[in-house]
């Protein structure tokens, strides 16, 4: 026998089906909830419905409308929930937006050129011009005129490759066009520096100069953790009047922490035959803060690039006259600057080319 | 040059810490390259001696450094007074080497040694006594016998280079400096015999040569515990000389390294003096007769002037008088001041000092570069324009990765056989003293290297590479000049849910062409072309007029399946940007009005031979068609069923439009039967 049916009942049932309206979020719950009360067999509604027999004749008429009404009351609800959900539901021609991308492939620029046109830039902006020059070079740009003449010893510090015969240099700068004739030499050897180019452009401009001259310089160095028989440099050169070595620690401060953030950046005498006086330059450990470490042997500073004073041999030797104007010269080596600003520990990994590398330099 | 830290402070009484030590004197120009620790407060620290700087090559010539740079004074060793002239005579007497003395010296060649001091001493060789052993040992030197402990001792002490001779291998008791005479050999110490050539000087008896002069002394005359005479060398030998023969000789001692960088003339005497009084105090020998010196043309010290203002100029910073004057002075220079500046005279041990700058960097190192202001130079002038090659490659790096291509790195020499397939045998430039076989060339292209990148990522399972670089190439006939290459392998258009990917194929590395001679302002025409190092039927040139700007195709199969790419076509192309820049003409961007009137297009489709070139068909087309036609594009190329042998089945699309007024189906129709007509007469064309 059924529960008769009384208000409290009712009640019960409705405050029920509101709460499971509430949590109905789909067409599926919709259904469960439209069977489970008005369903023809087992609805709770229509149980009631049919139920009403049992009730006392004198309450039966009340009774019968207040069921009636939350009957309709389910009904309307659930029709009405029915109408929300399917006007929220997304378009035949939707797409899952959490689908991956159709990749754009996007090639990366190599990490020593990214730093080189990021020295590029520093000294463009303090008004330095930036030109290039050729990667086989004669005897007399390479070492003689960088005072170094034949069976200097400081030519040893730069172990030489040569070609096995001479051929036609490469072009410089801006000037595309034949080069002057006392500059027009049969290359005979890989550059060890750039600093070829110092003299090419001293011999072809007056002062005051100030230049940069990235590019790919070669030794006879074997392949190793820190060593390359090809490099990436960046070597400069300022000349005019009463330029000092106070602007060159000037220049340095200001270039090392545009590099590399904030820096302390000290000068120690060093020896280069065509500078003096010659100095390396130092930056402040960032492993260690200055402390000392693994990375800098204990002695808190980072050795980043050789420089010095213009040899006055070097001035005179294009003409230039070392009592009216002074200079000074630098050389900065990418991989360097590259290793220390990445994390790099093997300069190998520079000329690997592979893209599990390059991929992780941002585009 | 490793200095005990204990001995050191013999000259100069140095309160600092080997550590402190090693980190002031880093600062002064003597980077330290380790230190070893051997307790007790003492250690060998390892100081780099730069190129320049012979001096410093031993105890004492540090020792003057550090007293420098810490202000303290130097306490030289003790050695008799040098008496000159030509007196003969016992205790440290010094001779000139007159007749009646026991070895008989002379220079032959007084360019090549400006000096030479002998002394026979009667020794009895033993071991060295405990204190000399452990002294040299803990400088890292193996003691032999006291005799030649005792030289080692004053090398590594004053720097001076010594060599004893047994007395009795001296054919006649003669020394005779000279060079070599033609196919003159010589068993040096090491056990060698060496082919001696006659621009190298020798240490010679009467009769042969005995000892490679400034390098290495000989097997024959090589002082044995049977030794009771001994001969001992203290001399000055050309740098040039010494610096020639130890290279053409490949041998590298501690004496040819410090006679090659220069040494001090007046440092002989003073050694000799030195050694014989350490032999005697010993108990390892007596000094037999006089010191002879032999010293023709003694070299005076330099004089130079140093100038305030100069001073001021070069380093942006007035020193103090009296800071000029200490450092010159401790570092044994004489300093003698008046209004302007200083005349300074330079001891003759500082090869280094020969100009003005020379005596301002040695101030500038002491005063040191952290008192030295910072400052900023002022502008110059205007500056000129930027190098256009440096401008063009950060185009083409923009416009290459937005094509998906990395940019490699790759060096400047190439294995003889990865560069063969890409130029003539007689235009590769090979190295004269390559480092390996693998670097033995410079590189024709720049694709062998990128060809490897793309193998070594192939290795790593990475399938889909596309790589670039930009850089020079090297040939005999043209030179060095400029290039960008590129490889591609693998997918072209990348899979996706919404459809599969497709692997690159020639159309793709056109473009990419293309787009780099668009970039750099220039339109070229691609033709077949063949070459060995690409593959035949995929092959091509682009063209500028009559200049070629780039070649490009599928990489022949064999040089693909030498390096392990055999899976993947892989697509290459080499272009030259020197070629291009000079063909390109500067560009001055001027506008065209927009179009008036709207374009009407007409498709064709055609039956022709299957060889023939579609350039070749735009081309009739062109010809035969108003000035109305305004584009050509082929949009169906097919061969096979219901298309005879040879044939191939032609569709493209003309678009037409007039800027003058809007074209008419007729004006089209009109067009359309001149194309077709020429069609027919220039290829056999049959309209489909
Ligand atoms: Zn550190």
């Amino acid at each position: 026998m059924p529960e008769p049916v009384d208000r409290a009942t009712i009640e019960a049932l409705r405050a029920d089906f509101r709460a499971r309206l509430s949590s109905s979020a789909t067409d599926r719950d919709l259904q469960t909830l439209n069977d489970d009360f008005l369903g023809r067999r087992s609805g709770t509604v229509t149980g009631l419905l049919k139920s009403l027999g049992t009730v006392p004749a004198n309450a039966r008429r009340d009774i019968g409308q207040l069921v009636n009404t939350l009957k309709r009351e389910i009904e309307s609800a659930i029709h009405d929930r029915r109408a929300a959900l399917a006007s929220s539901r997304p378009p035949a021609d939707a797409v899952d937006v959490t689908l991956p991308a159709r990749e754009i492939p996007i090639g990366r620029v190599h990490p020593l050129m990214r730093v080189r046109q990021q020295v590029e830039d520093i000294f463009a902006r303090m008004g330095y011009e930036v030109l290039e020059g050729p990667e086989v070079e004669d005897d007399y740009h390479n070492f003689e005129a960088l005072n170094m003449p034949p069976d200097h010893p400081a030519r040893d510090m730069q172990d030489t490759l040569y070609l096995n015969a001479p051929i036609a240099g490469g072009t410089w700068g801006a000037h595309m066009d034949p080069v002057p004739e006392a500059q027009v030499r049969a290359a005979t050897l890989l550059r060890t520096h750039t600093s070829a180019m110092q003299i090419r452009y001293m011999k072809t401009f007056p002062p005051p100069i100030r230049i940069i001259v990235p590019g790919r310089v070669y030794r006879r160095d074997s392949l190793d953790l820190s060593h390359t028989p090809m490099f990436q440099q960046c070597e400069g050169l300022v000349v005019g009047p009463g330029i000092t070595l106070a602007d060159l620690k000037g220049t340095f401060e200001a270039m090392l922490r545009e590099l590399f953030g904030d820096v302390r950046v000290r000068l120690r005498p060093s020896f280069f035959p065509y500078t003096e006086p010659s100095a390396e330059i130092d930056i402040s450990c960032q492993s260690c803060g200055g402390d000392g470490c693994g990375t800098c042997k204990r002695t808190g500073w980072i050795e980043i690039l050789g420089s010095g004073m213009v040899h006055p041999a070097v001035l005179e030797a294009v003409g230039y006259d070392p009592e009216q104007v002074t200079g000074f010269a630098f050389g900065i080596g990418m991989e360097r600057v590259a290793m220390l600003k990445y994390g790099v520990d093997d300069i190998r990994l520079f000329y690997e080319n592979d893209l599990r590398f390059l991929e992780q330099f941002p585009v | 040059m490793n200095i005990l830290v204990s001995w050191l402070r013999e000259y100069v009484e140095v309160p600092d810490s080997p550590e402190d030590l090693a980190r002031t004197m880093s600062v002064r120009g003597f980077s330290v390259e380790g230190i070893e620790s051997s307790g007790d407060g003492d250690a060998i620290v390892d100081f780099e001696v730069t190129a320049n700087r012979p001096d410093c090559m031993s105890v004492v010539g540090m020792a003057r450094e550090v007293a420098t740079a810490y202000n303290l004074p130097l306490r030289l060793p003790a050695s008799p007074a040098a008496d000159s002239g030509t007196k003969e005579g016992k205790d440290g007497g010094v001779s000139d080497g007159v007749p009646g003395s026991v070895i008989d010296i002379r220079i032959d060649d007084t360019d090549r040694c400006p000096r030479y001091v002998g002394a026979v001493v009667d020794v009895h060789v033993a071991p060295s006594p405990a204190w000399l052993q452990a002294r040299l040992q803990a400088a890292g030197v193996r003691p032999l016998s006291n005799v030649v402990d005792v030289t080692n001792y004053v090398l590594l002490e004053l720097g001076q280079p010594m060599h004893a001779f047994d007395l009795t291998a001296l054919a006649g008791g003669q020394i005779r400096v000279r060079t070599a005479r033609p196919g003159e050999t010589l068993r040096t110490l090491d056990g060698q015999t060496r082919a001696m050539t006659t621009d190298m000087l020798v240490i010679a008896d009467g009769e042969r040569a005995t000892a490679v002069a400034g390098v290495m002394g000989g097997g024959d005359s090589e002082v044995t515990p049977a030794t009771t005479t001994i001969v001992l060398e203290s001399a000055c030998f050309d740098a040039l000389s010494v610096r020639r023969t130890s290279k053409a000789l490949g041998l590298k001692t501690e004496a040819s390294m410090r006679f090659e960088r220069g040494a001090d003339p007046n440092l002989p005497l003073v050694a000799m003096q030195r050694a014989v009084a350490l032999l005697e105090s010993i108990g390892a020998g007596t000094l037999r007769g006089a010191i002879i010196d032999r010293y023709p043309a003694p070299v005076q010290s330099r004089s130079l002037r140093l100038r305030r203002t100069r001073l001021a100029e070069v380093l942006g910073a007035a020193v103090p008088d009296g800071d000029v004057r200490r450092i010159l002075r401790s570092l044994d220079f004489t300093a003698g001041a008046d209004d302007d500046g200083w005349d300074v005279g330079v001891p003759t041990r500082r090869v280094d000092v020969t100009r003005e700058v020379d005596l301002i960097e040695e101030v500038a190192r002491h005063y040191g570069f952290d008192r030295i202001p910072v400052t900023f130079p002022p502008p110059a002038a205007a500056p000129r324009p930027l190098d256009p090659r440096i401008m063009r490659a950060r185009q083409l790096r923009g416009v290459l990765t937005g094509a998906g291509f990395s940019e490699a790195v790759t060096f400047g020499f190439v294995a003889a056989a990865a560069a063969a397939p890409f130029a003539a045998e007689d235009d590769i430039v090979p190295i004269a003293n390559p480092l390996s076989e693998t670097f033995a060339v410079l590189r024709p292209s720049a694709l062998p290297g990128l060809i490897d990148g793309v193998a070594h990522n192939r290795r790593r399972e990475r399938r889909d590479v596309r790589l670039f670089e930009i850089g020079a190439r090297f040939g005999r006939a043209r030179g060095e000049s400029q290039a960008v290459a590129c490889a591609w392998t693998g997918l072209a258009a990348p899979a996706h849910v919404s459809g599969t990917g497709r692997d690159v194929d020639f159309f793709d590395m056109k473009a990419v062409v293309e787009r780099v001679c668009e970039t750099m302002g220039v339109t070229a025409d691609v033709t077949s072309h063949t070459v060995g190092w690409l593959a035949p039927g995929r092959s091509a040139a682009a063209h500028v007029g009559d200049t070629r700007v780039a070649t490009f195709g599928q990489l022949a199969r064999e040089i693909a399946h030498t390096n392990g790419l055999s899976d993947d076509p892989v697509y290459v192309a080499d272009i030259d940007l020197d070629a291009i820049l000079r063909v390109g003409a500067e560009r001055h961007i001027r506008v065209e009005p927009l179009p008036r009137y709207p374009a009407i297009t007409r498709d064709l489709s055609v039956l022709l031979d299957d060889t023939l070139a579609a350039a070749d068909v735009r081309q009739t087309i062109r010809h035969a068609a108003p000035a109305t036609l305004i584009h050509i594009i082929e949009f169906d190329r097919y061969q096979g069923k219901g298309i005879p042998d040879a044939k191939v089945s032609l569709s493209l699309r003309l678009t037409f439009r007039s800027s003058e007024r809007t074209l008419t189906d007729a004006d089209a129709q009109t067009a359309m039967d001149q194309v077709m007509a020429a069609l027919t007469a220039a290829h056999g064309a049959v309209q489909r």
